[in-house]
């Protein structure tokens, strides 16, 4: 097949996605894991790993199932390997927690659950890399050299976490133990930073100017905050690891990958607002307007993290700025853009064989754009609040944030299950001769 | 002179298909004594062979950015062959019968405009369409409907042209 068929497994992977994160919604409503417990406490592992594996990993990775096509105008290298990968992750995952549970005494001491957990997760994530990344390497434009960075990063994160897992039962040796007591900062912005926040920004830059009409970024100036980013993830891993190593503290690495960072921020934000200005398309769609506020959350993200470097804070709200960074700027703009994508899918995937032979619908006949908006205003007004409720100290008022960021996303989860399901369509349009509908978690290609 | 029949395959390996069954699904529709213009992203060596078995000698000429042209002429009308000089491309489609700007339409529109335009075409009739992006979701459902189609960027990558052939 030539150009982009319609990926089977994308709806597979956002719903799966959309589980975990009701799943860490609940945990956070309820009190498990930080701000009630430590940052570095078994419960708050249990929270981030839902969070940045469950929610986020697997919506990016059935994002990328779809959009590396369209990105490298090629067919997946192999279509085979998708559903697989949902399995072992998922079965990871659930290890991987109930280990994180057994370390801190929830379950009986089954702490080979981890090692088994990170075992499952590097076939799962294995398979996604090699199959994306064959897909992505035989041409490296624009921004899918970003995803080529975001998934070499996924590769060091996963690494890492694997070593950690492996320590924790005391079988990676001196070498792993260091790793665990020192690395754990390098990890994590291997993650966020690298495979989640690079692959993001690799992304939107097409969706962006896709959907308003706009030039794509040149790849020249893309290329130059790629290329910071690039560094701040290398200097972190190689910088950190040689620093952990040596029993030299990870303050001057993590200084020098700061700057590059918000570095990288600032370049993305210029890139950003040459697509905006040179949009054609003047009236903006809800989930470019909701990708506004998740870029919103990033700078203040970024400015967050700098204000609490001067202020010497860093160390004590590093939750707050991590909780800033993970749902206000990628999950908001996975919320954003999810809303968009399924839209998209569902309406090729039921009008496309009969497009152009009998009427059919706009994509926008099957969004109700004003009734959704407010659940995304629901939303980020959650994460605001709830991030400077954290900064002050405030757990139960972050519960109550955590609920409104709960009912927000049930809004916009029914809503996308209505798109699904064409329930908006008015009817001599939803169902013409010879279409069927959907099934809502996947795709019959 | 010898009439030659173009076949663009740069589209097809461009996405990473394979070309081979369009180029020998022109040849089965080649008349008597037309020959075959192939236009390729390498020098396609492996099927020189494949086509002198067949009858045809070849001659190449590199094209800009590293492409190729390619001219199968049939060995028993050699000795009439005149230079290929001039002919446009795409000698053997029929100009245009609608022509399409889709460029500043709201995507997915460029693609429902098209669909519906080639869906009035008559039968081996052509339609051309003007568009910002290459055409990723449409080029599968024409596939499906059995229309074959060129494309690619202009020059200054700014529009990407596309003409799409009914099925005749």
């Amino acid at each position: 097949m030539i150009g982009a068929s319609i990926s089977r497994w994308t709806m597979s992977y956002f719903a799966m996605a959309i589980a975990w994160l009701f799943v860490a919604l609940a945990l956070m409503v309820a009190g498990v894991g930080f701000p009630a417990a430590d940052v570095a406490a078994p419960d708050t592992l249990v929270l981030a790993h839902v969070v940045c594996i469950g929610w986020l990993s697997l919506a990016m990775c059935g994002a990328l199932f779809q959009f590396v096509p369209v990105l490298v105008a090629k067919p997946l290298f192999s279509e085979k390997s998708a559903l697989p990968a949902l399995g072992l992750l998922t079965a990871g995952l659930a290890s991987l927690l109930a280990g994180f549970l057994a370390l801190g005494g929830r379950l009986p001491a089954w702490l080979w659950l981890l090692p088994l957990g990170a075992v499952l997760l590097i076939a799962g994530f294995g398979l996604i890399v090699v199959d994306l990344g064959l897909t992505v390497w035989l041409r490296p434009v624009g921004p899918a050299r970003f995803v080529l960075v975001g998934l070499a990063s996924l590769c060091v994160t996963v690494a890492f976490g694997a070593v950690f897992a492996f320590a924790l039962v005391g079988w990676a040796g001196s070498t792993g133990q260091s790793l665990l007591a020192g690395g754990v900062p390098l990890h994590a912005i291997a993650g966020l930073g690298g495979w989640l926040t690079l692959t993001a920004m690799g992304v939107s830059y097409r969706l962006l100017s896709m959907f308003m009409l706009s030039p794509d970024v040149d790849d020249r100036k893309s290329g130059t905050t790629l290329m910071a980013g690039a560094l701040a993830i290398a200097v972190t891993v190689v910088g950190g690891v040689l620093a952990v190593e040596l029993f030299a503290g990870l303050d001057v690495v993590l200084s020098i990958a700061a700057v590059l960072g918000l570095a990288t921020a600032a370049l993305y934000g210029r890139d950003v607002f040459a697509i905006f200005r040179a949009r054609k398309r003047r009236q903006l769609e809800l989930n470019t307007r909701m990708a506004m506020l998740s870029f919103a959350s990033l700078a203040g993200t970024a400015l967050l993290g700098a204000a609490l470097v001067v202020t010497g804070d860093f160390a004590a709200h590093v939750g707050a700025f991590a909780f800033l960074a993970v749902f206000g700027w990628l999950s908001g703009l996975v919320l954003a853009k999810l809303y968009k994508i399924v839209a998209f899918l569902t309406w090729l995937e039921t009008y496309g064989p009969v497009m152009g032979r009998t009427p059919t619908p706009r994509v926008q006949d099957l969004v109700a754009e004003r009734r959704a908006s407010k659940w995304f205003v629901i939303y980020y007004a959650g994460v605001w609040t709830g991030t400077l409720l954290l900064l002050v100290g405030q757990p139960w008022g972050f519960r109550a944030a955590a609920m409104a960021m709960t009912a927000g996303v049930i809004g916009i989860v029914r809503e996308v299950i209505r798109t699904r399901q064409l329930a908006d369509v008015a009817n001599p349009l939803r169902l013409p001769g010879g279409v069927r509908a959907p099934h809502l978690l996947f795709a019959r290609n | 002179m010898t009439e030659y029949i173009d076949v663009d395959v740069r589209p097809i390996l461009r996405a990473g298909g394979e070309p081979f069954s369009v180029i020998m699904a022109a040849l089965e529709r080649l008349e008597a004594g037309q020959g075959l213009r192939l236009y390729a992203t390498f020098k396609p060596i492996p099927l020189f062979a494949v086509m002198a078995d067949r009858g045809f000698m070849h001659s190449e000429r590199a094209l800009d950015g590293g492409e190729w042209e390619v001219l199968f002429t049939p060995t028993e009308a050699t000795e009439n062959a005149a230079a290929p000089s001039g002919t446009p491309s795409f000698d053997n489609w029929p100009e245009p019968a609608v022509t399409l700007d889709n460029r500043d339409l709201d995507p997915p529109e460029p693609m429902v405009r098209i669909l519906a335009a080639a869906e009035k075409l008559g039968p081996g009739e052509t339609l051309s369409a003007l568009l910002r992006r290459e055409p990723v979701f449409l080029f599968p459902q024409l596939e499906k409907r059995g229309y074959r189609w060129l494309g690619g960027f202009t020059p200054d990558g700014a529009t990407y042209e596309l003409t799409v052939r009914a099925p005749s």
